[in-house]
């Protein structure tokens, strides 16, 4: 047999073992326990119960928390888009691409706790941003900048940023720029052009940079823990607090699959998009190929 | 090509077998405890002393530490539980029993901690490392007319620049003791009213906060803490400490005692019962009180500081234990969980 032709499944079989031990058991294991009653002292025991799930959905104080961490987590997303594709585009369209891509690469050499600090050294009482408005007299008492949920927008927006610059400027960088001219050739202004011809084509990008922000930014827990005072919290404090100080693994559990809710939907919806476009695509070219055949 | 593999094979081998050998030659004790709870001289002291090396593992809650072992974290000798959790711990099994005649030193334990010690009164698990309170820290730079109580947390002034630790039982502890109750009350009436004046002081505090209560008062991020009094003498230099001003509360506060345990599959638990000891022994446990600026368990070392300690053993006759309360911790968590994320 010809080395060359064995099939895909052998190349692939790392790479599935290595998630399925490493993704696909640990998620098995979280949603038996969700299903379980909590051990007095932490771990979990019979009889199987839908306690967790009960009490999660019959409780408004869930359902507020889970809706302000989405909102957190939308509005970050939103912010990093926006503040992303002029950036890209700037990129793209620059002859130093590779001196500023280090740049947005640059803050990953610096630890997430370390930059976290950072923050506080900007944003606190003292610190830069109340010093300067101090200085200049603008103010009189220190504003309270940090331990508010926007703080935690604020730092997420910072941290997930280059997430969402990447994707965006490789989708970018591969699109051919004379469309926007073509575009504006047949009456498109400027903005028009951008919309109607630049968005459509790195929708792509757009969309792997939402995914790559909005779902880390969902599941976040050092930063509404550092930076978001009493009102900030997201799920993933409550989570950590019901695995430690309540010992309630079950309730732990039953929370975290509504992450697992949220990104399988999310990506449902994104494979079916797919879906829908391949198979407009093949229609699109099967007309144009019954179109060259009638002629 | 090949050669440059081969060569790097050997290459590689080379470097296993050094690594193995050299490491086979010290034994290795693998410690789990606080953050800078051990001062580093101590550990190398022993280190030399036994000929072998120290492996310092940290975590920042009682909580943290026992769910990672109960999740199945091993390879610890030594942990350094508090007393609710060292009592779960003995409760659960996880502990080995200490053979008290590998510690003479134990004779040092000054009768008043050990007095204290309901939890493992015979030592047969524990041995306590260090007994100290909780309490208030005040920088005084910014303000210095305020009660010495847990009311201060109620002052106008302090709003949005105060922290409580992230801490459900310390937390509800401090309220319980304002109203006059015990922080290891399970009476519904006493605990709905400490929820409600915890409700209060949310309104006014900047965070629940564990991580950053001792560095923000040092730098004036926040005026008033609570915390421990160790950690926020630790970061603040000699001219900080002047501003700071560290109570414990009038109305009582909670008391802790760190204990050293050694795990039941500890590998190493000669040399755990050798560090224990030496732990205990004078000298170094006045290094140990001189370092975290805490007053000495051991009677024995009490002429040997050369520090003022922040507060005395006897500071803390009015500051109660928290015991584990096993499943009624339930009804703390459901109040505690009302607080914190409004559920």
């Amino acid at each position: 047999m010809n080395r060359s032709s064995l099939p895909g499944i052998v190349y692939s079989l790392p790479g599935i073992a290595w998630l399925s031990f490493f993704f696909l058991i640990p998620y098995i294991i979280i949603i038996i326990y969700s299903f379980l009653t909590p051990g007095i002292y932490g771990g979990v025991t019979l009889p199987f119960s839908l306690e967790s799930y009960t009490r999660m959905l019959t409780s408004p104080g869930y359902w507020e928390l889970l809706w302000q961490t989405v909102w957190i987590s939308v509005m970050a997303t939103v912010i990093c888009l926006g503040l992303s594709l002029p950036v890209a585009y700037y990129i793209a369209t620059s002859k130093r691409k590779n001196l500023l891509l280090t740049l947005v690469v640059i803050p990953f050499w610096t630890n997430f706790l370390v930059r976290i600090f950072a923050w506080m050294l900007v944003l606190g009482r003292t610190g830069l941003v109340n010093s300067f408005l101090l200085w200049t007299g603008l103010i009189e008492q220190p504003l309270q900048l940090m331990y508010r949920p926007a703080t935690v927008i604020v730092v997420i927006v910072y941290m997930y940023l280059p997430y969402m610059i990447l994707p965006l400027y490789s989708s970018i960088e591969k699109f051919d720029f004379t469309l926007l001219e073509a575009g504006m050739d047949l009456g498109a202004n400027r903005n028009e052009a951008i919309l109607k011809v630049l968005i459509p084509s790195i929708k792509g990008g757009i969309i792997a940079g939402v995914i790559l922000v909005f779902i880390p930014a969902l599941g976040s827990y050092a930063i509404p823990d550092l930076v978001g005072g009493t009102e900030g919290a997201m799920l993933g404090n409550l989570i950590a607090k019901q695995l430690t100080v309540a010992r309630n693994w079950p309730s732990s559990s039953a929370i975290s699959m509504i992450f697992l809710l949220i990104s399988t939907l999310g990506l449902l919806v994104y494979l079916r998009m797919n879906a829908i476009q391949a198979r407009v695509r093949r229609f699109r070219v099967r007309e144009d190929y019954m179109k060259e055949q009638e002629q | 090509m090949k050669r440059i593999f081969t060569s790097f094979l050997l290459f590689l081998t080379f470097l296993a077998i050094v690594g193995i050998t050299s490491c086979g030659r010290k034994a290795v004790l693998n410690i789990y405890s606080w953050a800078e709870y051990v001062p580093q001289e101590v550990i190398e002291q022993f280190e030399e002393e036994f000929n072998c090396r120290i492996v310092y593992d940290t975590y920042d809650s009682n909580e943290t530490m026992y769910t990672k072992l109960r999740a199945g974290g091993a390879g610890y000798d030594i942990v350094f539980p508090s007393g609710d959790y060292t009592s779960i711990m003995i409760r659960e099994g996880m502990l080995k029993n200490i053979d008290r005649t590998k510690i003479p030193n134990l004779a040092n334990l000054d009768p008043r901690v050990t007095a204290k010690i309901n939890y493992d009164p015979e030592h047969e698990y524990s041995v306590p490392y260090m007994i100290g309170t909780t309490g208030i820290a005040v920088n005084t730079r910014y303000f210095s007319e305020y009660p010495r109580s847990w009311r201060i947390l109620e002052m106008e002034e302090v709003r949005g620049k105060a922290t409580l630790l992230d801490d459900m039982r310390e937390v509800m502890g401090a309220a319980l003791k304002t109203l006059g109750y015990s922080v290891n009350s399970l009476e519904k009436e006493q605990l709905n009213e400490a929820k409600e004046l915890v409700l209060l002081w949310k309104d006014s505090v900047a965070k629940f906060d564990n991580e950053l209560f001792a560095k923000g008062v040092v730098s004036g991020e926040f005026w008033v803490v609570h915390g421990y009094g160790e950690n926020i003498f630790y970061e603040a230099t000699e001219d900080e400490i002047e501003d700071i001003d560290f109570f414990i509360p009038e109305e009582g506060s909670t008391l802790w005692i760190d204990n050293m345990v050694i795990l039941k599959d500890s590998k190493h638990s000669d040399l755990a019962h050798e560090f224990i000891n030496f732990i205990l022994r004078p000298d170094i446990s006045a290094e140990i009180s001189d370092y975290l600026l805490l007053p000495s368990p051991n009677s024995k070392a009490a002429e040997l500081l050369t520090e003022e300690p922040i507060y005395e053993l006897a500071d803390l006759e009015n500051c109660e234990m928290i015991e584990d309360i096993g499943e009624d911790l339930v009804l703390f968590n459901d109040i505690w969980n009302e607080i914190r994320f409004g559920l």
